[in-house]
């Protein structure tokens, strides 16, 4: 694969592997590269083994690629581990003293003319006076210089990132840059196919994480309240949110329970504030009661749900879209619902301010899906589009809460002295939230609330479609999978399409009946085991996608993936 | 505004049992409310499941209708939204000793400042008289004929034992003297809860008014934990009134750094932000 570089780190949870792939990652988009960042990483503190790996290009990066061009590894789990996806005329560095190739790995590395550099760095580190903690600037100097750039870059990038951070020897960090980057073993080494950084800008864009979009995106529409349990992936936004709640004024809590937090977003919405939470599956799980509750009370709502892989507690770590079922079709009775699911951190920042609106005007929750490929890689994007407009669907007083009219939607005016009382009820109710067990009440309120998914259905955009206009292959899926294809469509010389779906419920379907009509191959593409998405197309459409690309071993879509499906 | 006793009546039709504590519950909130000359239009009342939530639709004010075990979360996120409204989370001992008691163990550490009512009646009684923490031993009840295999939890103790601001408990029976209470409950400014000893003539007509008032001594409001303790603890006796109250302890919102100087309420604020700083520091 040409036109795209991969430096991985790996090392032990806790050794600091996120800070290395941070700072490269800074540097090379200071050096106009576009960079796409992926971790791996255990669900544990300390041990196992981390990885971060870095993709960058001088045109746009969205996705992984399974192979690296530079592994640098600080422990032996993480060399072991990864040893065998450094690519031909790659390099591997690293830190390991003593380190004993197995017979495997000799005849691997010989077969690629793999470069295998040990570094001292406990050792050097010494040599320049720095302490230990200091050692991976070393291995960073010597990773920039494989790659041909620039010492400076990675200087002033490094600078300026420890500047704002206290009690840091800045020139300590600088020696030991500089001493990897001069290190005599490399002193002639040079990856070969770097590509060459075009301008572009993109040393002014953004790199940002899903979290953080959605955490902004919060910011932006005007939510004043977060509550939250801790679950990976989501808990980041927790983390977000909360360092800087002194700026932003929002009321930031940690509840005892995920039920909690819901329930407490429940209170604060109900009153007209903005609030939402963010959970991974079995929290969402605890929460499906208070989604039923939303709808029958008609109190607006909104969730993120990240996604992470497996049932029960599954990989807490790792990525996986397997959750669309529950976001879809949890909770007791029928009600009506909305369901999001964003790809990047502009979907993300984009999504969460509709959640909001949605929310509020149609009176019902909102899921927003994400996943930990989404949620926690980083992205590289030239900038967040502007604010959405801000949307509420209030009214300033009225007489029956819970109005019986053609769209479904009932007057909505906000509990405060001065407006007329009403009860909001979870029993089922009549016209004023009384609680009424009548049949013919029953059923004229069960219709008016889902009369609300029609509605909202007749605004809903239509899937967005990427790639060729006369295609002979169309990928139809949701959320990460996106990112996959569109690099792998820069790659292929084959004529592909993806349609791409960010409003997941009600769902908008007629585009894929067209392809179908047309005879174009239809691939439905998911991180699952089970096409949760394919089955929901099914439901609504009528219409069964029998080609499937699936994925369920907790990694995300690289683009060799794509790649290697088309070839057959 | 004037507001008196009528401004909180309903025309829905009452469903509870004749002689059920609930008829005094009400009229006693009714009263504190007025006296303290709160008006419906004030007043946020989150109700939960059981004959006490039953009640929703029986008293004026903004109501909510929630979840069973969840009023104490609910109100707590109505309360934080709107400061200016007086938020009142209206349970029984199922849905606090039971689907919800972490709910309400982590509300007294919070501090939030609204007022706890627990409908004490010693049973599930909309379900027909199912056993709860308070049930006694030995009295036989739904599909239990002889009686709890668990024991119990004496709410007093519990409360006490979490650090509060404030414990009060009062009785059905003396309407007054609950209304007293609460309007106590009301003003303290934390987290208050008010336990209720709850007449319920048709899963505990063991518990008449006349016997519950031979075991009935009002006391004054100490912040003598040890002394509340005993109080809550005797067997023979039970102590109505405000049983404990520290004033010391600052409610949740106060303790907010980023809320200090803030004069608007949460649901003054939504509006659109600039996330630029934010940005530029994520640089």
């Amino acid at each position: 694969m040409e036109e795209r570089i991969s430096v991985k780190f790996g090392g032990q949870s806790g050794q600091g592997i996120n800070l290395l792939g941070q700072l490269i990652s800074r540097a090379l988009k200071e050096s106009n590269y576009h960079v796409f960042g992926y971790r791996e990483y255990p669900s544990i503190i300390k041990g196992g083994f981390a990885s971060y790996q870095i993709d960058f290009g001088s045109s746009e990066i969205l996705s992984p690629e399974k192979k690296c061009d530079i592994l640098a590894c600080i422990a032996q789990e993480a060399l072991e581990e990864y040893l065998f996806t450094v690519s031909s005329n790659g390099v591997i560095f690293h830190s390991v003293k003593d380190f004993e190739f197995s017979e495997k790995a000799k005849e691997y590395i010989n077969k690629n003319s793999i470069k295998v550099i040990y570094i001292d760095l406990k050792k050097m580190a010494q040599q320049q006076k720095a302490p230990a903690i200091m050692e991976n600037m070393i291995m960073l100097g010597s990773i920039w210089k494989v790659l041909g750039q620039d010492i400076k870059t990675l200087t002033d990038s490094v600078v300026k990132y420890f500047s704002k951070k206290e009690g840091i020897d800045i020139e300590a960090e600088k020696r030991c840059l500089n001493a990897g980057y001069s290190l005599e073993e490399i002193k002639d080494d040079e990856i070969k196919d770097v590509p060459k950084s075009i301008d572009k800008n993109w040393e002014k864009s953004l790199i940002l994480t899903g979290n953080q979009a959605v955490a902004l995106g919060a910011i932006s529409a005007g939510c004043r309240a977060y509550y939250a349990y801790p679950m990976t992936p989501s808990t980041p936004i927790l983390e977000l949110l909360g360092d800087t709640y002194m700026k932003t004024g929002i009321l930031v809590k940690q509840a005892e329970s995920e039920i909690t937090a819901v329930q407490m977003v429940l209170g604060s919405m109900y009153m007209g504030a903005r609030a939402f939470t963010a959970t991974s599956g079995g929290g969402f799980d605890l929460m499906t009661e208070s989604i039923s509750m939303s709808a029958m009370t008609e109190i607006p709502l909104v969730i993120v749900l990240g996604q992470r892989a497996g049932a029960s507690t599954g990989l807490p770590t790792w990525t996986g879209a397997s959750d669309i079922d529950v976001a879809v079709h949890s909770g007791h009775g029928e009600f009506p619902r909305c369901v999001l699911a964003a790809s990047d951190p502009i979907e993300s920042y984009e999504l969460i301010q509709e959640a909001f609106n949605i929310a509020e005007v149609y009176q019902l929750p909102v899921i927003l899906l994400t996943e930990k490929h989404v949620a926690e890689s980083m992205f590289n994007i030239s900038n967040l589009p502007k604010a959405k407009k801000i949307k509420r669907g209030l009214s300033q007083n009225g007489t029956k809460r819970y109005l019986v009219t053609k769209s479904g939607i009932s007057p909505r005016w906000l509990p405060m002295p001065g407006r007329k009382t009403y009860l909001t009820n979870s029993d089922e109710h009549d016209e004023y939230g009384v609680s009424s067990e009548s049949d013919i009440d029953t059923k004229i309120m069960t219709e008016k609330r889902m009369k609300k998914v029609e509605t909202l259905s007749k605004t809903i955009p239509a899937p967005k479609y990427f790639g060729d206009k006369d295609p002979t292959i169309v990928f139809v899926g949701m959320g990460s999978v996106k990112n996959a294809v569109l690099d792998a469509m820069k790659i292929s010389r084959r004529r592909i399409g993806y349609l791409h779906y960010k409003y997941i419920y009600p769902l908008k379907y007629e585009k894929i009946l067209q392809f179908a009509k047309d005879g174009v191959k239809i691939v439905l593409i998911e991180n699952n085991f089970n096409n949760g998405f394919g089955r929901l197309i099914k439901e609504e459409s009528n219409f069964y996608i029998t080609n499937t690309l699936k994925k369920y071993n907790g990694r995300p879509f690289f683009v060799d993936d794509i790649l290697e499906y088309l070839k057959q | 505004m004037k507001v008196n006793l009528q401004d909180y009546n309903t025309d829905i039709k009452n469903t509870w049992c004749p002689g059920c504590g609930n008829f005094a519950i009400h009229m006693a909130l009714k009263k504190a409310l007025v006296d303290l000359g709160k008006h419906p239009r004030e007043v946020v009342m989150v109700f939960d499941i059981g004959c006490n939530g039953n009640g929703a639709d029986k008293i004026e004010g903004f109501r909510v209708k929630g979840l069973h075990g969840r009023a104490i979360p609910l109100a707590v996120g109505c309360h934080l939204a709107n400061r200016k409204m007086t938020v009142i989370a209206d349970a029984g001992d199922g849905g606090v000793l039971h689907e919800g008691i972490d709910h309400l163990i982590h509300a007294v550490r919070s501090n939030y400042d609204i007022t706890l009512l627990i409908h004490n009646n010693e049973s599930f009684s909309l379900t027909t008289g199912q056993i709860t923490a308070t049930t006694k031993k030995n009295k036989p009840m739904y599909a239990f004929p002889d009686g709890k295999t668990e024991g119990d939890i004496n709410i007093g103790e519990l409360v006490l034992s979490l650090n509060p601001s404030f414990y009060a408990r009062g009785f059905s029976g003396d309407p007054n003297g609950l209304s007293e209470i609460i309007k106590a409950g009301i003003k303290h400014k934390g987290f208050s809860v008010i336990e209720i000893v709850q007449i319920c003539p048709t899963y505990s007509p063991e518990n008449s008014l006349d016997f519950l008032k031979s075991k009935m001594i009002n006391v004054a409001p100490t912040d003598d934990i040890s002394k509340a303790l005993k109080r809550v603890t005797n067997k023979e006796k039970m102590y109505t009134g405000v049983i404990y109250q520290n004033k010391k302890i600052k409610d949740y919102y106060s303790n907010l750094k980023n809320r200090k100087d803030k004069k608007s309420e949460l649901v003054n604020e939504v509006k659109n932000y600039s996330i630029s700083s934010i940005l530029s520091d994520l640089e």
